[in-house]
Formats: structure tokens, C-alpha cells, sequence
């Protein structure tokens, strides 16, 4: 039998020992793995609308335009959303928008926002792609966007954040399986790193199991905006509330399955922000009900 | 004259008796073909090409193992977890509502469609029998179709389906229902795979069998999102394994109720499971390892004291009973002498 069908198992969890073990479970280039220390702590934002979306769901812009507004400005403390917004990228970057392309996508609405939002902080419409699809599109750009849509996901427990990214590499696929703890590496392509100003998740109508195939039955209108810079922040923020909606649905403890190392990993081994809840500030605007933080 | 009237004769007879002989061979041919969970003739769906406000285009999308992930991404894998065909896409579109959209999954054996609607017992089961949507009939042991907010989910045969209204309205959910129907119209077979007929209603120590909770599976991918093991294949599954997983509860003496994880694989060959039994335990008990001796007849039993209680496993031929998380060494030991 081979000996390195020893691996990481749900004892490990059990243990306590996720993290030692998830870093020891990744391997690859040293170029890809963390180069720096996590910030001491992050902000993550979370501004909410009931009137987001109406009884059909159907997305109110003007209300999602405010909320857009809310977020740049309490995110980055500056006063205006133009100001915000140069404080993140300059009038010279080529800004990749990268939306959930589909399954659960980002609701388009969310990305024409972001996109009438930098054309109004002066930035040329022209600069400002699409950029969601293969290693050709983070290429083409000096910054990028974030703009996932908040979804458990079954093979990975949530796919999210650091999901976004998956079709960078050119092939997705051998990111499934074991494999979807080295999610992290993505964002340390060299033609990826450092390029990311902002992770703005779509949580207008989000999905807490089954991912990322829709079951309505798993969909709710959280009528949120989640943004912040460190990305494995963001996605802990988001990985908090699917785990507290997944508890309210059952009325007892749901866990993720198979819990999501690639969160762990993107901490520890990639060294993209922190997933310490301790290390994580959120703060909240608007809308309080059911916001699901525990 | 008569001459002829026997040669018309002769040719009657003879193109009798062939096209009996070729309808026997079409369905010899069809018996020969039929594995475990295929255990009728199977007609092929037919969608109406108008449902109330929605129509559809002529033909569906054609979804294969080979641009699953074009369509699905990820969710791709869970498909082809199981012994997947093809699946047939139909979108109905409507002036004045939201698409409906038909997915006809075509597996390769009915165990694997009942696979698929296993992993969520939730919703409401509906019968879809023509003229009636009353609650799923009590004598049916396992749901045939789930409803749950625009969703229809049913398995038929060697098909699983997922009928989807982009919005519920008591518009769309009458089209899905009807849509639902029609994938069912002339197709009686319902079959449920002979594995969980291993599952003890109760068992004599008072532990219930959570049937809604009980999932048909063959891929450790599909087992990690039921019950995580281990991101790697620890028990070395795949689509020639059978596997089930479920709860049994009881009510303890404080009237809490307590579960025990159940897991159960049946490999191809006892070879398989003693190996499958020796990597399970390489990995997930190296302070217990587990050795396989020679023989098809080996048998085993152990229980082992882990971080979220007592666990068990019994290896029995091509079988491999497992339960996790119990209260105690005594259950664990009963529970597995429960199961054959």
C-alpha cells in the first residue's frame, strides 16, 4: 500500500490540527505560497437593504446604488465614492470586473453598479473589462475587482472568494477533489498577484447548500454588499453567515461538508489575509435582521 | 391460382414468423443489456412543446461527460459520481414569466438516479399520477418526486429529472408539476437499489433508522458532501461501489435525541473491500491498522475509541459496515452485530 495515503482526515479537524495539516498537504513552487504576514486585522463590510430586491427577487438598482456607495465610502473612510474609489485604483489601471459567471451568478445589476460607479469616479469606460474567464483575462489587466456571488458550494463547502479565480489557472478541474485547498495558489500567479483593490460579494440573494447547482429552497434574501481588501476575511465573513443560515434552516448545527480547507489553506499556506475570526473586523450598515454573524 | 395463394402464404407466414423473431431478439437484446437497477423498459420522455405560457424550442442541449463542465462547472462532478449518460436540456420561455428550465438526466442504471434525488430527501413529495397532487402515497417507501419553492426533483427509471421555475408562481408551479408528469407518462419504473434493503428499520437496542437521511452514493466525492472522511479517497470508492449513508437516532434518558453516523460499502469483490478496508484505516486509524489476510471469506470486526466517540467497522465479505460518532464501546459493538 503507499504510504502517502496518509493524509488529512476529519480526525485532524477533530484535533484541532487543520492548519498545521492543510500546510502540510499543499505542495508546490515556493514563488506561490506566503511571502508575507497577514495583516493584524482586516475590515470587512456588510451593508444591507431590505428593499434591495422585491417580492420576485427582482433587484431595485437605485437602492443597490446606495448600498454601493455606503460600502466604498465605510470601507475605505473616505467621503465620497470617487474618492473611495482612487484610493483603490488610478485613472491608468485596466480594471478587471471578475462576476460569478453562472450557477448562482453575480446578478448583473451588482456589476453594472460597480461599473457606472468607476465611470462616474472618472475612470474611461474603456478601461474597464470583463475579466472573469482564462489566464488571458487577469493578463490584459493591472487591477482587478472581485465580484463573487455568496453560494455553499459541494465540493469545496463555500465557493466564493477564493473560487473566483478558478478558471485562471486553465484548468479548473484540478482544483476539485483534495486539490480545492490549493485554491490559494491562483491568487499568487505572478499575473494575478497583487492585482486585486477589492472583493465586493454579491449577497443580494445568496445560497446555502447544494452549490453550485440552484435549490431555491437554499436561497434567501440576505440583501447584502460584503466588501473588503483580504480576501480570506471576506470569504470567512460569508463562510459565517452560510453556517448560520444553514443552522437557522435546520435548527440545529449543519456543517459544511466537506468543510472548506481552501479557506484554511489561502491563511496559512498562501498567506492572502487572515481566516482568524479574532484578526477580522466587521462592520455592519443598514438593514439588521437575520444578519446572521452569530 | 392456389398456387399463388400459397406462395401470398408462405410469405405471410414467413414475415410473421420473422418480425416475432426479430421483436424477440429487440427484446432479448434489451434483457441482455439490463444490469442491476434496470429492470424494466424504459420509455423515452416526451415534452410537450407548450406548457400553459411557456414554449420551448425543438430540440434540447446535449450535455455529455465531455462538456458537463461547460455547462455545470463543478457541479459537474456530482453527475459524474454517478454512472452518468448524457443529459437533456430543455428551457421554456414565457411574454409575461420567468423560464422554466428541464433537466433529463439519463443514468446508466435506475440505482444511480435514485442515487441522485437520495442526497436530499427535503421538499414535498407530490404523486404526480395524472388528474392527482395529493401527498405522496403511504405505501410508497421511498419519494418518487420532491417539490420544494419551484424546484421539482424525481427520479423514474433510469432518469433523474430537475424541472425549475426561475420564480415560483402558482402559474410556474402548475407548468413544473405538469412538466413533471409529463416525464413520468408511460413510465412505471420505480426501483430503489437492493443495498438499502440492508437497512434495519430498528434496530433491537432502539436505534431508528433516519430514512430521510439516508443517501445512495458510489464516489468518495459524494460521500465528503454527506459525511467527511477525508479529502482523499481513503476508501478507495468508485462507480463499481455501492455505498450508503445514514443516522440512526434514539431518545436517551434525558429524552435527548442522539444519532450515530451509519455508513455502508459494498465493493465489486471481497478483494477490493479488504483493501478498501486496509487504506481506510492506513489513514483514518494508523494507531489501529487494520491487516489483510488472504482469502474471500475474511471477515473482521473492530471498534475504536476517536475524538467524536466510539466507532465500529465489521468487514463481511464485499461489504464494509461502518458507524461513527457513538456514545459508547458497547453500542458500537452491538450496533455492528446488528447488521448482515
Amino acid at each position: 500500500m503507499p504510504k502517502n495515503w496518509t493524509t488529512l482526515t476529519r480526525r485532524d479537524f477533530l484535533k484541532g490540527a487543520v492548519g498545521t495539516a492543510v500546510g502540510a498537504s499543499v505542495a508546490g513552487p515556493d514563488f506561490l505560497k506566503a511571502t508575507k504576514t497577514p495583516p493584524a486585522a482586516s475590515l470587512v463590510t456588510i451593508v444591507r437593504n431590505a428593499d434591495a430586491m422585491d417580492a420576485s427577487n427582482a433587484v431595485d438598482s437605485s437602492v443597490l446604488k446606495g448600498m454601493l456607495d455606503q460600502t466604498l465610502t465605510k470601507f475605505t473612510g473616505k467621503a465620497t465614492p470617487k474618492e473611495a474609489w482612487l484610493s483603490l485604483v488610478t485613472l491608468d489601471d485596466t480594471i478587471g470586473l471578475v462576476p460569478t459567471p453562472h450557477l448562482n451568478p453575480t446578478h448583473s445589476e451588482v456589476v453594472d453598479a460597480v461599473k457606472t460607479s468607476l465611470v462616474a469616479a472618472g475612470i474611461p469606460e474603456n478601461k474597464i473589462v470583463d475579466a472573469q474567464g482564462g489566464p488571458d483575462k487577469p493578463k490584459a489587466c493591472t487591477a482587478l475587482i472581485g465580484l463573487p456571488g455568496l453560494k455553499a458550494h459541494w465540493l469545496t463547502g463555500i465557493g466564493t472568494v477564493m473560487k473566483l479565480y478558478i478558471m485562471y489557472s486553465g484548468s479548473p478541474r484540478s482544483y476539485h477533489d483534495q486539490n480545492s485547498a490549493k485554491l490559494g495558489e491562483i491568487w499568487n500567479y505572478p499575473f494575478v498577484k497583487g492585482k486585486t483593490k477589492l472583493v465586493l460579494v454579491d449577497a443580494l440573494h445568496p445560497l446555502c447548500d447544494k452549490g453550485p447547482q440552484v435549490d431555491p429552497r437554499y436561497k434567501w434574501p440576505y440583501n447584502g454588499l460584503i466588501a473588503g481588501s483580504d480576501p480570506v476575511a471576506v470569504e470567512s465573513v460569508c463562510l459565517r453567515i452560510i453556517m448560520e443560515k444553514r443552522k437557522a434552516l435546520r435548527g440545529e448545527d449543519w456543517p459544511l461538508s466537506p468543510p472548506p480547507l481552501c479557506l484554511e489553506a489561502a491563511d496559512k499556506t498562501y498567506g492572502l489575509g487572515t481566516s482568524s475570526w479574532d484578526n477580522i473586523r466587521v462592520e455592519h450598515f443598514g438593514w439588521s435582521d437575520d444578519l446572521l454573524l452569530g | 391460382m392456389l398456387g399463388k395463394l400459397l406462395d401470398k402464404f408462405c410469405f405471410n407466414t414467413l414475415f410473421l414468423v420473422g418480425f416475432v423473431l426479430v421483436l424477440g431478439m429487440m427484446q432479448l437484446s434489451s434483457v441482455l443489456k439490463k444490469g442491476e437497477g434496470e429492470k424494466m423498459t424504459e420509455t423515452k420522455p416526451v415534452l410537450p412543446l407548450a406548457i400553459g405560457e411557456w414554449t420551448r424550442s425543438d430540440s434540447p442541449k446535449t450535455v455529455t461527460a465531455e462538456n458537463i463542465f461547460d455547462y455545470m462547472n463543478g457541479a459537474g462532478e456530482l453527475y459524474l459520481g454517478y454512472r452518468f449518460d448524457r443529459c437533456d436540456v430543455y428551457e421554456y420561455r414565457a411574454e409575461s414569466q420567468k423560464e422554466i428550465l428541464v433537466e433529463l438526466y439519463q443514468m446508466k442504471t435506475s440505482d444511480d438516479a435514485f442515487g441522485l434525488l437520495s442526497l436530499d430527501w427535503g421538499g414535498t413529495a407530490v404523486d404526480l399520477d395524472p388528474g392527482s397532487l395529493k401527498a405522496d402515497r403511504t405505501d410508497a417507501i421511498w419519494p418518487r418526486a420532491l417539490y420544494g419553492e419551484g424546484l421539482l426533483r424525481l427520479r423514474s427509471g433510469r432518469i433523474y429529472a430537475r424541472v425549475m421555475a426561475t420564480q415560483e408562481t402558482p402559474e410556474s408551479r402548475e407548468a413544473v408539476l405538469s412538466l413533471g408528469r409529463a416525464v413520468l407518462q408511460g413510465r412505471e419504473s420505480f426501483s430503489h437499489p437492493k443495498l438499502l434493503e440492508t437497512l434495519p428499520e430498528v434496530l433491537s437496542t432502539g436505534w431508528e433508522l433516519r430514512r430521510d437521511r439516508a443517501s445512495y452514493f458510489r464516489t468518495h466525492l459524494v460521500l465528503n458532501s454527506l459525511y467527511y472522511l477525508s479529502h482523499q479517497n481513503i476508501l478507495d470508492l468508485d462507480l463499481a461501489c455501492e455505498a450508503v449513508a445514514t443516522l440512526y437516532e434514539k431518545e436517551d434518558s434525558a429524552q435527548k435525541r442522539t444519532r450515530i453516523q451509519f455508513l455502508l460499502v459494498k465493493y465489486p469483490d471481497g478483494k477490493r473491500a479488504r483493501e478498501g478496508l486496509a487504506r481506510f484505516s492506513a489513514a483514518y486509524l494508523p494507531e489501529h491498522p487494520f491487516v489483510s489476510g488472504p482469502g474471500d471469506s475474511w471477515e473482521a470486526m473492530d471498534t475504536v475509541s476517536l475524538e467524536d466517540g466510539w466507532m465500529a467497522y465489521k468487514l463481511q465479505g464485499k461489504r464494509i459496515f461502518f458507524v461513527f460518532e457513538c456514545p459508547d464501546r458497547k453500542t458500537a459493538r452491538t450496533l455492528m452485530e446488528e447488521f448482515n
